[in-house]
């Protein structure tokens, strides 16, 4: 029965075949529209995922300052309690999940050689920076190892800031000036872009003492904490907290967890997304409307055709299946074209600029598929049902 | 020749006899532009809420920032510059003329204490100039005596969450806090100023410049903020602080200066492509709805086959037949824009209403567009219908029944 | 008032060229009562929409009023029938969702009449076809005589010259019919040339000559009363198919 009704409404609509067409036309550019901002938006969260996930979704940072204030940005400006090298050294004694810990300065300096200089992120650090941060070096050595409150004037350059400063030269060996100080570089890094927003080829590695001295503070940027497993992480940051407040006689720190950071940005890009999504969806409810309005005259159309069916014995559900089925059939159709579209269109999209990460998620495509059938029999009820409810008699008599 | 009247009553009454039809036709358009002016509305309401957050400050400002090196965008988030930018920096722009005032600033977080009270929250380092510059007045008391900047006083004016927080409906003057450790006299408490920018101005304590700088260990400000006396004089006082600080830090241009207005603008313009893209978006309707008119009047254009044939027959031209169509589209998405205006700015009202917090502007301007972008979508959707009418061999449309 | 000379038209019919009327040659007179009679598909339909200016003719020239209008465009066409013709057809042709006095003044309105002047001359339209007091009714609401009535009301509000009637009666019972062709006759005395076209002998046999069709050409011209009382002079076999490879 069912066949037969889907084969009786697929011969009505191809016998408008404009009319039919311009339905379809409708509900495709809305299911496109939602696809393609789904695949934009879920290919930018993606995106931003994958840089924070590139540097290891299991580390934490301890941060100096903390404040109570809702809403404020954390670690801008000044702390009046410093985050010190002991303290790291108490963690790095105390805290046994910790698989990695990293103290980190930070500041902007020039970096000379010769004639060529440049202002550079100079990062204060450890070797076990490189490892947190899934660095190598290129050329030469890494950070020197050891007491970690001895700096020595070495240098690791970053890709970028080597071929600057040295073009076409051996820089391992050579002399650097960074700020006031002299200091010989030991080392280049591997190529790397960049990782959450900052150009790593330019930069520049120093001791962490080195860095704290050069750059006249007392206080470390942030400590660094990589544990082996996620679901230490929470633990951590509490047993961190508790230390440093021991030794600082108040909780003067912020811990915040590299997933923490995740689902928020992540949730932001979700919300983004949806509400582009429902804003793009809203031209689907008026494709409903379109296919609704094709329906009913469809239906004042075909009244002396549905009088003879009822006529000939067709009960009131098998009419109203007859155009029900028209109409999900219709906005089946546009969903199928929709979507074809809106994946051609991003697959065209990240074809002419690979850098976009546009990527439509199956779920998307699959509930917008879904959709646009849902759509088709909401709307098509009120014309369907119109149908069901006409007199035969009169509706065989009607011209 | 037909008079345009003519056109509409004929072309509405068609329009008129088809209620449901017509009525549905517009809806499509109406969902469409209601979107585009709800959310139109809504990013303009956000634009200006965003610019009046600047504006509050003032527009005759200009900040000084140590380094040049952006990151995420923001010059010196990491502080550091190869020459610090002092207070003697400050000095020195305060100088110039065309400067109403300056304000070096150093901030940091820190616990403030009162009576076994205390909250961890922002500490700015100002000088007596800050209310001039960030148009921010004293609620009671008054704001940081004039002195020496180098001078670091021990008095601080509170923000008035924190004067609530720590003192409720006691009188805080002359009373003793505790600033990380160190002793300061309330000498003020500021008016309510609200979140800015992420920074809850209220929530905050001000102190001395120099006492910030050593209660934190900062050997240099975080921003200079300069009050210029108007906007004419404000190229020649950038070019000036560009060159005396360029030459107090040697030679090398290691501060960044950006003015109230160049910030204004590229903020204005960012909010434009976000309202505009999200219009767009929503704009995707209005395709959709137009489309739907399309559909309607072909078929329309089918059903009046003889009506076309006797038109022909009695003496109307081809081009009023053309003009007949296209009316009665244009008709349907004015209907449907006039329907869809009253909806947005209903849906914006309403808005407003329910989150009162929800900035919303409705821009006249707009409503217009609106309205113009979707009779001329209309017109657009009328003419391949229109030209199938014409096309019609009036001898067939009289004998087809 | 009517010249037509030579007149053919060609229809292409999957490549076969089809002749609806053939090398037809008439003159009527101003003032004449004609009816156009002949079974289906012998092409007078063909040659009535040539006379009403719907159709051109393939070839021939057809002078009307002493223009020669088989080469005019649609646009100078349509100004012809504006100002010299009146139609009325079988099925009425009228538009539903206006007034019998808006179906009246609809020609007016293509011609551009100013609509104050339009509402009074339609009034008197209806007036003179006797129905004045039916002018605000829809067609829905009329019954077939006073439909064609109102057609014929629509017809002449142009002040046309000729009068091209279409099966008039086709859709009327007998006592409106009367009342129609009496109507028409009466605008024929008053100096508006009547073409009829018809099946029905007794209405060919009240016009004052009849033109008899077959295969498209003119076969017979008679006087209204040579023509035959009972039935048509020609067979009434062959109908659908004629009637639509007309198109």
């Amino acid at each position: 029965m069912l066949t037969e009704i889907v084969r009786f409404a697929w011969a009505a609509l191809t016998g408008h075949r404009l009319r039919t067409s311009l339905c379809v036309l409708g509900v495709a550019v809305g299911i496109a529209a939602v696809v393609m901002l789904t695949a934009l938006g879920e290919g930018a969260r993606q995106y931003v995922i994958g840089q924070f996930t590139s540097i290891g979704s299991n580390l934490l940072s301890i941060l100096p300052g903390k404040t109570e204030t809702t809403g404020a940005i954390p670690h801008m400006g000044g702390v009046a309690n410093d985050l010190t090298l002991q303290d790291f050294l108490a963690l790095q004694r105390e805290i046994r999940a910790a698989q990695l810990i990293v103290p980190i300065s930070m500041a902007t300096e020039t970096v000379s050689h010769g004639e060529r200089s440049r202002q550079v992120a100079v990062i204060g650090s450890t070797p076990d920076f490189l490892k947190a941060r899934e660095l190598r070096v290129a050329l030469g050595d890494t950070l020197p190892p050891g007491d970690v409150e001895r700096g020595s004037a070495v240098v690791v350059l970053g890709k970028t800031i080597a071929q600057e400063l040295f073009p076409g030269q051996q820089p391992v060996g050579q002399v650097v000036r960074v700020g006031e100080w002299r200091m010989r570089v030991i080392g280049v890094l591997e190529e790397i872009g960049t990782q959450l927003a900052v150009q790593m080829d330019e930069v520049v590695l120093v001791p962490v003492a080195t860095g704290l001295r050069m750059f006249n503070r007392s206080s470390l940027f942030r400590i660094l904490i990589k544990v082996r497993s996620s679901r230490d992480l929470d633990a951590t940051c509490v047993e961190a907290i508790r230390i440093l407040t021991e030794r600082h006689d108040e909780e003067d720190v912020t811990c915040i967890t590299q997933q923490a950071v995740v689902s928020t940005f992540s949730s932001i890009l979700q919300t983004f997304t949806l509400v582009l999504v429902a804003i793009a969806g809203i031209s689907l409810s008026v494709a409903g409307i379109g296919v609704m309005n094709v329906m009913l005259v469809t239906v004042s159309e075909r009244t002396q055709e549905i009088g003879l069916l009822r006529a000939l014995g067709a009960t009131r559900g098998h009419i109203l299946w007859v155009f029900l089925v028209e109409s999900v059939l219709l906005a089946g159709l546009g969903g199928l074209v929709g979507l074809m579209t809106g994946l051609g269109a991003v697959k065209l999209l990240v074809w002419v600029y690979p850098a976009v990460p546009a990527q439509a998620p199956w779920w998307a495509v699959g509930s917008a598929f879904l959709l646009s059938v849902v759509l088709g029999g909401l709307f098509g009820v009120l014309p369907a049902r119109r149908a069901a409810q006409l007199d035969p008699m009169a509706a065989l008599q009607r011209r | 020749m037909m008079t345009l009247r003519d056109l509409l009553v004929f072309s509405g009454g068609a329009v008129l006899a088809h209620r449901v039809r017509s009525a549905l036709s517009l809806l499509g358009i109406a969902i469409g532009v209601g979107a585009v002016i709800l959310l139109t509305s809504i990013g303009e309401g956000t634009r200006y809420y965003i610019l009046s957050q600047f504006t509050q400050f003032g527009t005759n400002l200009l900040a000084i920032n140590p380094g040049k090196i952006k990151t995420f965008g923001v010059p010196g988030v990491l502080g550091g510059t190869t020459h610090k930018l002092t207070l003697e920096d400050a000095e020195v722009v305060k100088r110039i003329s065309g400067v109403e005032a300056v304000v070096p600033m150093a901030m940091g977080m820190g616990r403030v204490e009162a009576e076994g009270l205390g909250r961890s929250i922002n500490i700015f380092g100002v000088t007596s100039d800050m209310p001039v510059v960030w148009r921010f007045a004293v609620a009671q008391g008054s704001f940081l005596p004039a002195e020496d900047v180098h001078r670091a006083v021990p008095v601080v004016v509170l923000g008035p969450k924190v004067k609530r927080e720590l003192f409720g409906d006691r009188n805080p003057l002359g009373q003793v806090v505790r600033i990380v450790g160190y002793r300061f006299r309330v000498v003020g408490v500021m008016e309510v100023k609200g979140q800015v920018l992420g920074f809850d101005l209220d929530d905050s304590v001000y102190i001395p410049v120099a006492n910030a700088m050593k209660m934190f260990n900062l050997d240099e400000v975080m921003e200079i903020d300069v009050a210029y006396v108007s906007a004419q004089v404000v190229d020649r006082v950038v070019e000036e602080i560009r060159r005396l600080l360029t030459d107090r830090h040697r030679g090398t241009e290691d501060f960044t200066i950006t003015t109230q207005t160049a910030m204004l603008e590229v903020l204005d313009d960012v909010m434009r492509v976000v309202t505009l893209s999200a219009a767009g978006i929503a704009g995707i309707s209005l395709i959709v709805g137009a489309i739907g008119i399309l559909t309607m009047m072909w078929i329309s254009v089918g059903e009046r086959y003889s009506e076309i044939g006797l038109l022909r027959a009695i003496g109307a031209r081809p081009r009023q037949i053309f003009l007949i169509f296209l009316f009665e589209s244009m008709i349907l998405a004015m209907l449907g824009g006039g329907l869809g205006v009253a909806l947005g700015v209903t849906g914006s009202l309403l808005l407003t209403m329910v989150l009162p917090g929800l900035p919303v502007y409705i821009d006249e301007q707009y409503l217009l567009i609106s309205l113009l972008v979707a009779t001329g979508t209309g017109l657009l959707s009328g003419v391949a219908p229109a030209r199938r009418a014409i096309r019609i061999d009036p001898v067939e449309a009289l004998h087809a029944e | 008032m009517i010249e037509l000379q030579h007149i053919a038209k060609l229809y292409e019919v999957g490549g076969q060229p089809i002749y609806a009327l053939r090398d037809t040659s008439e003159t009527i007179q101003s003032g004449e009562y004609v009816a156009i009679v002949g079974p289906s598909g012998s092409g007078k339909s063909t040659l009535l929409n040539i006379i009403g200016c719907l159709l051109r003719p393939s070839s021939g020239a057809y002078v009307l009023e002493g223009q020669d209008v088989s080469q005019l465009d649609d646009h100078a066409l349509s100004h012809v029938r504006q100002h010299n013709i009146g139609f009325i057809f079988q099925s009425f042709h009228l538009l539903p969702r206006l007034t019998a006095l808006g179906n009246v003044a609809l020609p007016m309105v293509f011609a551009g009449v100013p609509s104050a002047e339009r509402q009074a001359r339609a009034l008197d339209a209806l007036e003179s076809v006797g129905l004045a007091d039916r002018a605000q009714h829809r067609p829905s609401q009329l019954s077939v005589g006073q439909r064609q009535r109102t057609v014929i009301a629509r017809a002449i509000i142009m002040h046309p010259k000729l009068l091209l009637a279409d099966e008039p009666t086709g859709n009327l019972d007998t006592s409106s019919g009367q009342q129609v062709m009496e109507l028409l006759e009466l605008l024929n005395r008053q100096g508006l040339t009547l073409l009829v076209v018809s099946h029905d002998p007794n209405v060919a046999r009240r016009a004052k000559r009849v033109l008899v069709l077959a295969d498209g050409q003119i076969v017979k011209r008679l006087t209204g009363a040579e023509f035959p009382v009972s039935s048509m002079p020609f067979s009434q076999g062959k109908t659908s198919e004629d009637e639509t490879s007309r198109c």
